[in-house]
């Protein structure tokens, strides 16, 4: 495989290529979260929380193989399940903020503990076998579910939840598309693109495409 | 179809709402006055602007654990100070029954010292305010609800949110509070949004709810939602015009509730007003926006007035679009045809004290009933007389009277009479209807006609006409 010599540079000094195509590739990743914010109206939980996930993902496709992205997928949505029934349990102790957010995280982690014990003794081992440190970020992604119902509600916070994930597959899908790795160790200034697309992105005034939805009947109705 | 995207350049979505009127307009010190609620309170005092009163505030444990409960009135409201969306706010209307530690909120239930407590502990843990950061609590006077909205409305007060840009309003709408919305007067939580006509301040279109759905009733009611008339409109366009110059929001979303005593009291300001306002005025902001932009406006009253001129007056097409009704006024020009092919043309009063329509004499006489009048008067018609009879014996008594539709006995302020009626056809606005008109002499009063509510089921009536 032909690579720029940026990049063969690189691995030259010691950098593992892996490491540079995943830097590079978080300006895309991070435009990706912006352009479904600004052009469809998928707000998601910021632009930490879905990008942090789409590189979860990619993380556990690196040790179990392309499962790990079925694997990561229950396991986000068994967080937050469990998070939520957590909080709505706790709701009657009312508790100071932190505290019961502690509280929540712990009782995930025991939960997601358990699925992996499960799915040991299954003989999943594919599921047991998925690396700690994304795992770790995913039990964490809790909180951010739990201040988004705090604030805005339940069913928005679900509904930001599954954006989230989303936002995530989709980053996970065109991050772990090996033309697009190939492009990028081959042109890797091309990553700069997204810098004028981003200002773009942030001078666009046209409506969203759920506004679209949103303003429906005023747009069937106006004169 | 073509409309549907054609209409797309009239709205002011969120990417255009941040980037082109909230960041060039709204100051970041403007913001941080409207987003704390007692500095609001402060500054909008000071300029003279009628708020609910601040009663106490808390804004740590300590205060709180020497805070003297006993001051409180019987009715207030807690609210976080940085609080958004209408969350963590707790309204009592009186103190419990034979408890001096507890009040009673909206739905009956009791919230006791040990309640506020707990709650006051989370709105200053950051539970209730913007990213959650630490937070003052305050007890401020709760608005007691005008008389005229208590049909409208499911618990709460209904407020009113009117867009100003340049001291220039330009769009409103009415908030009412629904059960969905657990009485908050919050569109994210299931209130109703009513558009508002600038000109008049009556109300026109609606929606409910998050998703904006356009809805015609009052929920769980038959009460139309247009065509409500809010009362001190000038003044509350005025203060919402103040409230831009005090607080410097180029760009604001004013709230202003009505108070049963106080009248029109300063509620919120918004920096951020949300978008759904043009779902509830079927209108678009943008083309408002524009027109207003660049204009020079020095004067508070001027600004009301170009806002009045601009935005307003399309009110009574657009009701009668949507309710299907006409507006029609007090006093109307109509053409009635009777008996005979006669068309006469009179003024009618409209007249919703009344339930039939009746008609004078003579002008049943020039309509074609002159015989059913002379058959009728030769007959002994006196009420004292008539009262003692029964139906049948009455029914056989005018079987002789032609063209006698019916009879009525009608209690008015003149005594109770007895009346012939005749079948008449009106012609009243463009409508036609077909009435039972009662006959009587008219002679001393000014119109020969009045209609009554039996035939205005198709019209609104509005009394500035």
């Amino acid at each position: 495989m032909h690579t720029h010599y940026l990049i063969d540079y690189f691995v030259f000094q010691g950098v593992p290529q892996e490491s540079v195509l995943l830097i590079l590739m978080l300006p895309i990743v991070a435009t990706l979260i912006a352009f479904f914010r600004q052009i469809f109206g998928i707000k998601a939980f910021g632009i930490y929380t879905p990008s942090i996930i789409t590189f979860a993902f990619l993380a556990m496709e690196g040790e179990v193989g392309f499962k790990g992205i079925k694997y990561g997928v229950a396991i986000f949505i068994s967080v937050i399940l469990v998070g939520m029934a957590t909080r709505y349990v706790l709701k009657k102790l009312r508790l100071l903020y932190l505290p019961r957010v502690a509280i929540i995280l712990i009782v995930v982690a025991f939960s997601i503990l358990a699925i992996l014990v499960l799915g040991g003794s299954m003989q999943r081992t594919g599921l047991a076998a998925i690396p700690i440190f994304p795992l770790l970020i995913m039990i964490i992604i809790v909180e951010k579910f739990i201040a988004a119902q705090l604030e805005k509600g339940t069913k928005t916070a679900f509904i930001l939840a599954i954006e989230t994930l989303v936002i995530s597959l989709v980053g996970y899908f065109i991050v772990s598309w090996e033309i697009l790795s190939i492009f990028i160790l081959k042109y890797p200034w091309a990553v700069l693109l997204t810098i004028p697309f981003n200002i773009f992105l942030g001078k666009w005034t046209g409506l969203r495409l759920s506004e679209y939805w949103r303003f429906r009947e005023i747009l069937k109705k106006m004169q | 179809m073509l409309n549907f995207f054609k209409n797309r350049k009239k709205l002011v979505g969120m990417n255009s709402r941040n980037l082109r009127y909230i960041r060039p307009n709204n100051s970041k010190k403007a913001i941080r006055i409207a987003d704390d609620k007692i500095l609001s309170k402060k500054v909008l005092k000071k300029g003279g602007i009628p708020i609910p009163r601040l009663i106490a505030k808390i804004s740590s444990h300590e205060d709180l654990d020497n805070f003297d409960w006993a001051k409180l009135p019987n009715s207030f409201a807690l609210k976080p100070n940085r609080g958004f969306g209408g969350e963590g706010i707790i309204v009592v209307y009186g103190r419990k029954k034979g408890r001096p530690d507890a009040w009673v909120k909206a739905d009956g239930s009791a919230v006791t010292i040990e309640d506020f407590k707990n709650h006051i502990q989370n709105i200053l843990d950051g539970n209730f305010s913007l990213s959650s950061v630490p937070d003052t609590a305050f007890f401020e006077e709760r608005l007691k609800l005008l008389k005229l909205f208590k049909p409208y409305t499911f618990k709460g007060i209904p407020d009113i949110r009117v867009i100003v840009y340049n001291k220039v309003p330009v769009m409103a709408m009415l908030r009412l509070p629904t059960k969905e919305s657990g009485g908050k007067a919050n569109l994210q939580q299931g209130a109703v949004g009513v558009g508002i006509d600038l000109a008049t301040g009556v109300t026109t279109t609606a929606v409910q709810g998050k998703k904006s759905r356009i809805i015609e009733y009052v929920p769980n009611s038959r009460l139309g939602i247009s065509g409500l008339a809010i009362p001190y409109w000038r003044e509350i366009l005025e203060l919402a015009v103040k409230a831009q110059e005090i607080s410097g929001l180029g760009f604001l979303g004013a709230d202003v509730a009505i108070d049963k005593e106080r009248g029109p009291v300063f509620l919120e300001l918004n920096a951020r007003p949300g978008l759904s306002i043009q779902v509830a005025n079927l209108s678009g902001l943008k083309e408002r926006l524009e027109r207003v932009t660049g204009l020079k406006i020095k004067k508070l009253k001027r600004g009301v007035n170009v806002g009045m001129d601009l935005f307003g007056g399309e009110v009574e097409e657009e009701v009668e679009e949507i309710s299907g009704r006409r507006v029609i006024g007090v006093v109307e020009k109509v053409k009635l045809t009777g008996r005979n092919a006669k068309e006469v043309e009179v003024e009618a009063k409209i007249d919703t004290g009344a339930e039939f329509t009746s008609i004078d004499i003579d002008l049943a006489k020039n309509l074609g009933f002159e015989k059913t009048i002379e058959a009728y008067e030769s007959l002994d018609t006196d009420w004292d007389n008539l009262k003692n009879m029964t139906l049948k014996e009455r029914e056989s008594l005018f079987k002789e009277v032609p063209y006698l539709l019916d009879t009525a006995i009608i209690h008015s302020s003149h005594g109770t009479t007895y009346r012939p009626v005749v079948r008449i056809s009106i012609v009243m606005d463009k409508k036609l209807i077909t009435a039972k008109a009662t006959i009587i002499s008219r002679s001393h009063l000014k119109y020969p006609i009045i209609i009554g509510r039996k035939n205005l089921g198709r019209f609104l009536i509005d009394v500035n006409n």
